[in-house]
């Protein structure tokens, strides 16, 4: 072939330059790869430095109190005497209730954006979701104790506490004076601040379900509902898992909302409808008065256990769905 | 290319008639059997995707317990036509049809139609191999459940039945219990097969069912139709013309939504009537 132009495309590349340009390139890679490990390690570098200084601000609390601060429902400034319980307690109870209010509601609001809306719906429906996200917890705080609260103490606790009041166990649950504000408030708020976060999590990963999937299923004659629970959600069980367990995690670490609404109480008690507080709560609370070093020690040690309580439920998770997995591929 | 199509043209049992296509007379004309009692019959069948018409009066009869091919070149609507046998395309809001498809006399587009008894008589494979995220015991047994309530034993024998029927069962006799997903490609296609006749169907509709396959697996699938003919009405959706004359006993060409020709298979590849027929199949166009 025989080229006219100027250009002859057929000589070969000067050796010279495609050296120069490997060089280069090598250069970049190393830099790239570097520049990349360091991001990476950066990771491990922030948490062990956080674990670390926790710990070390933890210490005078748990060389006094030792094992006893985790057990001990005794929270006395005045005393001197910390025990973790009743935050960990308010902690766990207000997440269970959140997680227990949350998780159907965003499966039933990805249930509709994914398989049941109208065209024309789905985006709008989406939208108010996202935007239920962008509220700052603060005016999900504001909006609890100025508007639910009251609310809630007038019409919705008198009913419960009425209907529910005398039945056996779970009638415990709800005793006790129509406030608006405690524990149960607290878990609603905390349902309503994670229930974006799951159910987009829950649309995106239903959204990814092959469409040839779900054809199949509803080819056999399935029912929507049918092809949801058998098939769609089987098929994210990972997606679901880890949107909730990102739910779970904002919802124990959530501080403003909680702080406004749960009443601020160092006690634990049976009813649900009564004031608490959890290890977040407190610690937005008393950080300002805790002038003496066993008082604040004692607040750094509580959030060394909310570390721990989320790392704990997280690493659960992961073990859970790893079981999951390895049983599905043995199993016979 | 199958021994008893060449009996079939001297069968009493059907009425071969060159009949003008009435909805579209002037654009071409297409040779529509007329079987006496037909599993399907379709009636001047338009579809639309939205604004888009996939379909153009299609008209013609599906005979039972044989096998009938579509072949065409993309998005001449084969496709389309299978997926209006059971419906699944209601899925779509933007999708519709007009016209009748008549299932043992019933028109199945009827509004008052149960869509899931629809698809309980009419199955469906797809052309990717679609396993549910379960056991390969519970793929086939989701479906039965759908419909009926089994002892277990039943429910055991049914799936047992069902993958020997798919020529499956000795594969997987062992794993019944590992996810579905696992099995390779032609298995999972298989698995997907016995999943569609566990409920006892009547028809079993094939889009495309080894064109991911590879050759040996393809070849399993094709002699799987050809034993499952006995017993169901098969229509089958490809694009490659020999698996259409290894596997049927009918075959209809499509093309830009109309019907060009339909007859048996032997007639339509060794001696169409129509110079467009003779064209695709020796490969001038599509």
């Amino acid at each position: 072939m025989k080229l006219t132009g100027e250009l002859d495309l057929n000589s070969p590349v000067s050796s010279h330059s495609v050296a120069l340009n490997l060089r280069k390139g090598e250069r970049l890679d190393v830099l790239f790869r570097g520049s990349a490990l360091f991001s990476a390690l950066l990771v491990f570098v922030i948490i062990v430095a956080i674990v670390v200084s926790l710990v070390i601000g933890a210490w005078p609390a748990l060389q006094k109190f030792g094992f006893g601060f985790l057990t001990s429902s005794q929270w006395n400034p005045v005393t001197q005497q910390f025990g973790a319980l009743v935050a960990i307690f308010g902690t766990l109870v207000t997440s269970a209730i959140a997680l227990l209010i949350a998780i159907p509601v965003s499966f039933g609001i990805a249930l509709f954006i994914t398989q049941l809306a109208p065209t024309w719906l789905k985006h709008p429906v989406g939208v108010a979701v996202e935007l239920l996200a962008a509220i700052p917890s603060i005016i999900y705080g504001m909006w609890g104790l100025f508007v639910f609260v009251p609310l809630f103490a007038d019409y919705a606790q008198p009913w419960i506490t009425d209907h529910l009041g005398d039945w056996p166990v779970l009638g415990m649950l709800f005793q006790g004076p129509p406030m608006g504000i405690g524990m149960f408030t607290a878990g609603l708020i905390l349902a309503i601040m994670i229930l974006p976060f799951i159910a987009a999590i829950m649309r995106d990963v239903f959204e990814v379900v092959p469409v040839t999937l779900k054809e199949s299923a509803y080819a056999l004659g399935a029912t929507t509902w049918e092809v949801t629970w058998h098939i769609v959600l089987p098929y994210t069980r990972v997606g679901v898992a880890g949107g909730i367990m990102l739910g779970l995690g904002r919802a124990l670490g959530e501080t403003m909302a909680v702080t406004f609404v749960i009443g601020n109480a160092h006690k634990i008690s049976g009813s649900l409808f009564m004031p608490g507080s959890t290890i977040s709560s407190t610690l937005a609370n008393e950080f300002t008065e805790a002038v003496e070093k066993l008082y604040s020690s004692s607040l750094i040690a509580l959030g060394l256990i909310l570390f721990l309580i989320t790392f704990v439920i997280l690493a659960l998770a992961k073990l859970m769905l790893m079981h999951l997995a390895a049983r599905e591929g043995t199993r016979s | 290319m199958n021994r008893d199509s060449i009996d079939m043209l001297n069968d009493s049992t059907f009425v071969e008639n060159a009949m003008v296509n009435e909805h579209d007379s002037s654009a071409h004309t297409a040779t529509v059997r007329n079987f006496q009692s037909p599993k399907l019959r379709v009636e001047n069948l338009d579809f639309h995707y939205g604004k888009f018409q996939a379909l153009h009066g299609i008209s013609m009869d599906i005979p039972e317990k044989k096998v009938t091919a579509f072949i065409g070149p993309s998005g001449c609507g084969k496709s389309t036509l299978l997926r209006i046998f059971n419906r699944i395309y209601e899925l779509y809001p933007d999708q519709r049809s007009s016209g009748r498809v008549l299932l043992d006399g019933d028109n199945i587009l009827s509004r008052d139609q149960d869509l899931n008894r629809l698809r309980a008589k009419v199955g469906m494979v797809f052309q990717k191999p679609t396993p549910f995220p379960m056991s390969v015991y519970d793929n086939i047994a989701f479906g039965l459940r759908l419909y009926e309530r089994l002892s277990r034993t039943r429910m055991n024998d049914r799936v047992e039945w069902a993958l020997k029927k798919a020529a499956l069962w000795d594969e997987v006799k062992d794993k019944l219990h590992q996810i579905g997903t696992q099995l390779s490609g032609g298995q999972q296609q298989r698995l997907c097969i016995a999943r569609g006749i566990a409920v006892k169907p009547e028809v079993l509709l094939f889009d495309e069912p080894a064109s991911e396959l590879d050759p040996i697996s393809t070849l399993k699938i094709e002699e799987l139709v050809s034993e499952l003919k006995d017993d169901y009405t098969i229509v089958i959706v490809t694009h490659n013309m020999q698996q259409a004359a290894r596997v049927s006993d009918y075959t209809a060409l499509m093309y830009l939504g109309k019907l060009v020709e339909y007859s048996d298979t032997n007639t339509l590849f060794t001696n169409p009537g129509k110079k467009q027929t003779e064209d695709y199949i020796t490969g001038r166009y599509g």
